[in-house]
């Protein structure tokens, strides 16, 4: 079995390059649909929608279903929901998240939850956004992404002076951003402002990881293609280890939602970057050097 | 074996890492060994103790802040050591605080319900100069955009203006700067730690009011109704020529002055008020019976004697004087003419540039803050063992794993020195930073261990893999670099702290650190 998958690997790297191609059309289409239907490419949270959360870090012996609904009837009109937070499988608390961004509307809330649980002032905290800064915000991330893909592109061709291997860190990058978000979609999750930061730290990581395949592809002749393409796996696949343990350690026992959810976002875009790496970069990498050979 | 240790002793790159480490680990002065006393977190201007010569200098590391060990005898270690000292201390009767930096002997301020407030806010001391962000020590952020357009200049005088306010309040630790978009939006965006939202609105929705007072009756108040021009040139403020400095007390003491113009309205009702009053003859010279007192946001700053001559008239033309005090005559010069842009600023601002909308205001609790700090430490000490365990698996050499894993925490203390240096917030976004750093330094590692110990290297002599591995890791570093630099302007600037510290912590790392590591691995198994 394994061998056979080895010689599929081996011999028809172009025909597998299809698998990361209908991923990407797939997560593009969720993306669109998303789009056309909500209006936004991704379930924006209070911080880049614009509302309030209210964090309280206790367990309040109510179950987060029973409070959401009664603070619903209590606030019919806030677009309230409840959340539960928790570590290493225990409740810590909870978050209410809400579209209210009037301070005098959140302080009845407040002093609705804390006539109810007998909170003092230290036992919560609140979080407000103005709508106008979460809809600059979110267009502003993908300005920035745009430059960020730009000068990635230009750094890549001053390093490497070979134009496919820009386009290839260029197209892992986009791919890995854009499957991810799909992904993400799909949990049902809403977005922070942090967790825009994982995106982007994915490109990080996946940088590291597409100039080990480049280097040892194209900058050094030791050995056959196929064992420097075995031998830059084996480094990449060290490399995407160790993080995945790091990442999965830290989504087990991490208390903060926020960092909890940079972690889930690394852990899909490691995943999803496996694929685009093995599969979509050592296929254009050998198609381009293919060519190259048949050349001279 | 001795030969291989006298090898690492001496090779330049370890020698570098070691010298960052030792200047990183000075910035940050862990204070090991525990600090005596209470620091002080915040001082009110007019409180007992900022009479007695107490005062929060701006910019100070936290370790060298002054710290209070003792209220009337009473040992101050904790916080709490500190409020049951005061709680005994009962109204006007005199007292010494001890601090770090001298005793003060004051008299407590009467009180009718016997609960005397020496004005000032304490927490525990420092444990070390690194500055935690408001998502660790909880605290309050404001993003404030202005209502129209604005100016580049009166977006910095408002800045300034607003700093000095919130200095006034003798609050530590504020962050104010202006943060633009990429669109252009222009924000302010202010960050006080260990300070609640309900206070901070209140500072901010109190900010504007200065009025000066005789009998309790306004003659003026700040800003350009009633105040046409305040003079900061040379030539009509400074130190008073009339008083200059003067020993006092073991110290100096020098006294300044300025030329401000009162609108005619103003300058009228100065005539009303001041005409009936009596005059009194101190030292020679001739004042008026009543002090012209300053307040601001109805905490007075500030007396000022008034001249006989000015009995009943409406000049214009008025001199503002206030003082200050050092130890030396040049810290005495120091201090009066910082205490007079305050005051120029105040009168000046009586009204900010432009309005201001709050746009953001996020609240940290503390205890949130610190229960946060602690679960990331164990959550970090968690993962560096899981990560050991499969480097150790991957290449079942142990004498791999000591200089990785002391390489890499060699990089998060060089990061952490480099913001103990920068006076940086470490808050949320820093921590992401450090993640990716740690992140892409582990994958490094593992570049030079691959590069060094692989087969197909074996025909290669020890330099050339070092200079492939390092080449792998500058291409990476240079190729991240480049996605890295939009993002200072991206959002308000709120994600600037994740790209700083990423770039820092890379280029430390890149350029320090992971070098030192090849190194090491060169000098340990090279046969």
């Amino acid at each position: 079995m394994f061998q056979k998958i080895k010689h599929i690997y081996e011999t028809k790297y172009k025909l597998l390059m299809i698998i990361p191609l209908l991923l990407l059309i797939l997560s593009l289409v969720q993306i669109g649909a998303k789009y056309a239907t909500t209006g936004d490419f991704v379930n924006k949270g209070i911080s880049l929608k614009g509302g309030s959360t209210v964090t309280i870090p206790k367990d309040l012996s109510i179950s987060p279903a029973e409070l959401e609904e009664s603070l619903q009837q209590q606030f019919p009109a806030a677009d309230l929901s409840v959340r539960t937070l928790s570590s290493a499988g225990k409740t810590t608390g909870l978050a209410i998240d809400s579209g209210l961004q009037d301070s005098t509307e959140i302080d009845v809330l407040v002093d609705a939850l804390s006539e109810q649980f007998a909170l003092q002032k230290a036992d919560y905290s609140v979080e407000v956004v103005g709508s106008s800064l979460g809809n600059n915000f979110f267009k502003q991330m993908l300005i920035a992404l745009v430059f960020s893909f730009l000068l990635m592109g230009i750094m890549v061709i001053i390093y490497f002076r070979v134009f496919i291997t820009s386009l290839m860190v260029i197209l892992a990058a986009f791919c890995d951003i854009v499957i991810t978000l799909a992904i993400f979609n799909l949990t049902g999750m809403k977005l922070h402002p942090a967790g825009i930061a994982a995106f982007l730290m994915l490109i990080g990581y996946s940088v590291d990881g597409e100039v080990v395949i480049s280097s040892r592809l194209i900058k050094r002749n030791d050995g056959t293609e196929l064992q420097r393409i075995y031998g830059a796996l084996r480094t990449g696949w060290t490399m995407t280890q160790t993080t995945l343990v790091a990442v999965i350690v830290a989504l087990i026992f991490v208390q903060s939602e926020i960092v909890k959810q940079i972690m889930l976002i690394l852990l899909i875009g490691l995943l999803v970057d496996t694929v685009v790496t093995w599969i979509q970069n050592v296929g254009i990498l050998r198609w381009h050097l293919e060519k190259k050979h048949s050349k001279n | 074996m001795n030969q291989k240790l006298k090898k690492l002793l001496v090779n330049w790159r370890i020698l570098l890492l070691v010298t960052f480490l030792v200047l990183s680990l000075l910035a940050i002065k862990p204070q090991i060994f525990g600090t005596e006393g209470v620091e002080i977190h915040s001082l009110r201007s007019n409180s007992s103790l900022a009479e007695a010569g107490l005062a929060i200098p701006a910019k100070v590391q936290p370790t060298s802040r002054e710290r209070i060990l003792s209220v009337d005898g009473m040992e101050t270690l904790t916080v709490e050591d500190y409020y049951s000292a005061v709680s005994q201390l009962g109204g006007n009767r005199t007292v010494q605080v001890e601090t770090t930096k001298q005793t003060y002997t004051f008299m407590t301020p009467e009180s009718a319900d016997g609960n005397i407030d020496l004005g000032i806010k304490v927490k525990q001391a420092s444990t070390s100069n690194l500055r935690m962000g408001l998502d660790l020590e909880g605290g309050t952020r404001v993003l404030l955009q202005p209502a129209g357009e604005i100016s580049k200049e009166d977006l910095e005088t408002t800045v300034d203006s607003l700093k000095e306010r919130l200095n006034v309040y003798g609050l530590r630790d504020i962050v104010v700067r202006s943060a633009s978009d990429l669109e252009g939006n222009d924000f302010i965006l202010i960050e006080i730690a260990g300070v609640t939202e309900d206070e901070i609105q209140e500072l901010l929705a109190k900010q504007g009011k200065f009025e000066a007072k005789i009998e309790n009756q306004t003659v003026f108040l700040g800003g350009e109704k009633d105040i046409t021009y305040v003079c900061r040139s040379a030539d009509c403020s400074g130190i008073d020529p009339r008083f200059g400095c003067a020993p006092f007390e073991g110290g100096y003491h020098c006294r300044f002055a300025f030329q401000i113009t009162l609108s005619p309205e103003a300058a009228q009702r100065h005539a009303e008020i001041t005409k009936n009053l009596k005059t009194v003859s101190e030292a020679g010279s001739c004042y008026l019976s009543e002090d012209l007192a300053l307040y601001l946001d109805d905490v007075e700053v500030d007396r000022l004697r008034v001249g006989c001559e000015l009995k009943g008239s409406s000049t214009t033309d008025i001199q503002i004087s206030g003082s200050g005090t050092g130890v030396t005559q040049a810290d005495a010069v120091n201090d009066a003419l910082k205490n007079m842009k305050k005051l120029q600023t105040v009168l000046l601002t009586g009204s900010l540039p432009v309005k201001l909308d709050i746009v953001k205001i996020d609240t940290i609790s503390p205890s949130l803050g610190k229960e946060f700090l602690h679960n990331v430490m164990l959550v970090g000490a968690l993962a560096l063992v899981a990560v050991s365990g499969v480097v150790l698996y991957r290449y079942r050499k142990v004498v791999i794993i000591f200089p990785m894993v002391l390489v890499m925490l060699s990089e998060l203390v060089l990061i952490l020195g480099f913001a103990a240096l920068a006076k940086w917030n470490l808050d949320l976004a820093s921590i992401a930073g450090l993640i990716v750093v740690v992140g892409t330094g582990m994958n490094h590692f593992i570049v030079i261990t691959d590069e060094t110990l692989r087969k197909e290297a074996e025909s290669l002599d020890w330099n050339s893999r070092i200079k492939n591995a390092l080449f792998i890791i500058m291409g990476a570093y240079v190729i991240n670099l480049g996605s890295l630099v939009p993002l200072f302007w991206a959002g308000a600037g709120l994600l600037k702290g994740f790209a700083l510290t990423t770039i820092v912590g890379m280029s430390v790392g890149v350029l320090v650190a992971r070098p030192a590591y090849a190194a090491i691995v060169k000098i340990l198994l090279e046969e």
